[in-house]
């Protein structure tokens, strides 16, 4: 198969960026679409020029390191699937592909494609954690928790932070991020005591950090290769209603966990 | 943003009910606006609350809008989406429709600035002709035009306002979620056909002077 790739190429935060055509040929039918970025990359290293740089892991998706707007979608055409696990077979041969970046004020780009995340990790140090340690698996039956409590807490749980919710949404709000961090959290009996402090401290960090609002467009929700449902985003506003009522049953300044013990 | 639109929402739909008199005839339709006009401190309240509600709801969108603009600086060159509704992606342009036809619609029938020639005759009972105000209107090729475009401005952001400020005011229930995604669409749908009715039916003739 053969494909025109038009890739955004950016030598630096600070550089100016455009578009550059590629030509891929004998691309196999069978390779994953960062596979097919791979032998373009290495048929650019042979030329002596810059490859592209993108950001992958795993490839197994399931490690949320791997980006790009495919086509005007983030991670591409198919539904609930990263873009490792997107397959060529899945495009026409001789198909234009446009290839952008996560595009956000809070996703600020490094290189071609690839862009800081760190918004992310720091809405989570505002919160995204329970600060006693639990130990190791509990025997069972010891907590008690209903099949469909675990069962919502396992599927916001399911989030791998990717950020294609930010680069889908019109606003670019990490509404389905925050949502699926704070429901998973507030359904089980380890991240119940600290839910008050937690969802105003992570919704703090997400306006610091830049990110637009949720209009509930639910374009997120279409395009979370988890298949995240937006009811957690539901969830998320009823959580930060619930905090702004009431109190929190903790002490106001909580010792950081972190600190060291002196 | 929710909770302002909600109000103005549930003002839509009574404006609505209310202006459906005007099938009930001239007698019914008038004593109902005189009955408007004969308490005018709620008459007043509800036009202060009303107006600040709109502004209230004005600011917050501007604001909104800005902040959300600036949080993707840089466009995307392809964009295609997969479930975003087009109501959901025209908020703002439907919502500025929509200031516009409120700012005519008050000029026009509640200010009588535009059209004045359908001045305020007594009718048989001593009010106010309402009723023959609004016939005398929507007789007019161009004034049913401009409200009907005003009623798709109107339907297009109903259709995602109510839905979505039910989803920011946290309301989620497995059981019942196919319930609040399609209260915005009915919402919209029978507030829209309500006023619409009333418009074609006296453009149409059915509705006579």
């Amino acid at each position: 198969m053969k494909f025109t790739l038009n890739i955004w190429r950016q030598k630096g935060p600070e550089e100016r960026g455009r578009f550059v055509t590629y030509e891929a040929r004998d691309v196999s039918s069978d390779m994953s679409f960062l596979e097919m970025l791979d032998s373009v990359n290495q048929g650019l290293i042979a030329k002596g020029e810059e490859p592209v740089a993108f950001e992958q892991d795993c490839r197994e998706g399931i490690c949320g390191s791997c980006s790009l707007v495919i086509n005007g979608i983030p991670h591409g055409p198919d539904r609930g699937m990263t873009t490792c696990q997107l397959y060529m077979r899945r495009f026409p041969d001789g198909a234009v592909i446009t290839i952008e970046p996560w595009r956000a004020r809070a996703f600020p780009l490094i290189k071609d494609l690839v862009v800081d995340r760190r918004a992310l990790d720091r809405i989570i140090q505002a919160g995204g954690y329970i600060s006693v340690h639990t130990g190791g698996a509990v025997d069972g039956n010891v907590l008690l928790i209903s099949k469909e409590q675990a069962e919502t807490a396992m599927d916001a749980a399911a989030c791998i932070g990717c950020g294609a919710c930010v680069a889908a949404c019109k606003n670019a709000s990490p509404a389905l991020f925050v949502g699926a961090k704070v429901s998973h959290l507030a359904f089980l009996p380890q991240g119940r005591p600290e839910r008050t402090n937690r969802v105003k401290a992570m919704l703090e960090a997400v306006d610091r950090e830049g990110f637009g609002s949720c209009g509930n467009q639910n374009e997120c929700e279409a395009v979370c290769p988890k298949r995240i449902s937006v009811r957690f985003i539901a969830i998320l506003n009823r959580e930060y209603l619930r905090a702004g009522v009431v109190e929190s049953s903790l002490p106001a300044e909580p010792e950081s966990p972190h600190a060291e013990s002196t | 943003m929710a909770l302002s639109g909600l109000g103005l929402v549930i003002y839509v739909i009574f404006h609505m009910l209310g202006n459906l008199q005007v099938f009930e005839g001239p007698l019914v339709f008038n004593g109902y606006a005189a009955l408007l006009r004969d308490m005018p401190i709620p008459l007043w309240a509800a036009r202060i609350g009303l107006l600040s509600l709109a502004a209230l709801h004005i600011v917050l969108a501007i604001q909104l809008t800005s902040r959300n603009r600036q949080a993707r600086p840089i466009a995307y060159a392809v964009r295609e989406y997969r479930q975003a509704s087009f109501a959901s992606r025209t908020m703002a342009t439907s919502g500025f429709v929509l200031l516009l036809f409120i700012l005519f619609h008050l000029l026009h029938l509640t200010a009588g600035v535009i059209d004045p020639s359908s001045v305020d005759r007594p009718d048989v009972e001593g009010h106010r002709d309402v009723y023959g105000k609004v016939v005398h209107a929507f007789q007019n090729p161009f004034i049913v035009a401009f409200y009907l475009a005003g009623q798709l401005g109107l339907g297009l952001h109903l259709s995602h306002a109510v839905t979505s400020s039910l989803q920011t005011l946290g309301l989620e229930y497995v059981a019942f979620n196919r319930l609040f995604k399609a209260a915005g669409p009915t919402v919209a749908l029978v507030v829209v056909l309500g006023n619409v009715a009333i418009i074609l039916a006296i453009f149409l003739g059915l509705v006579r002077g």
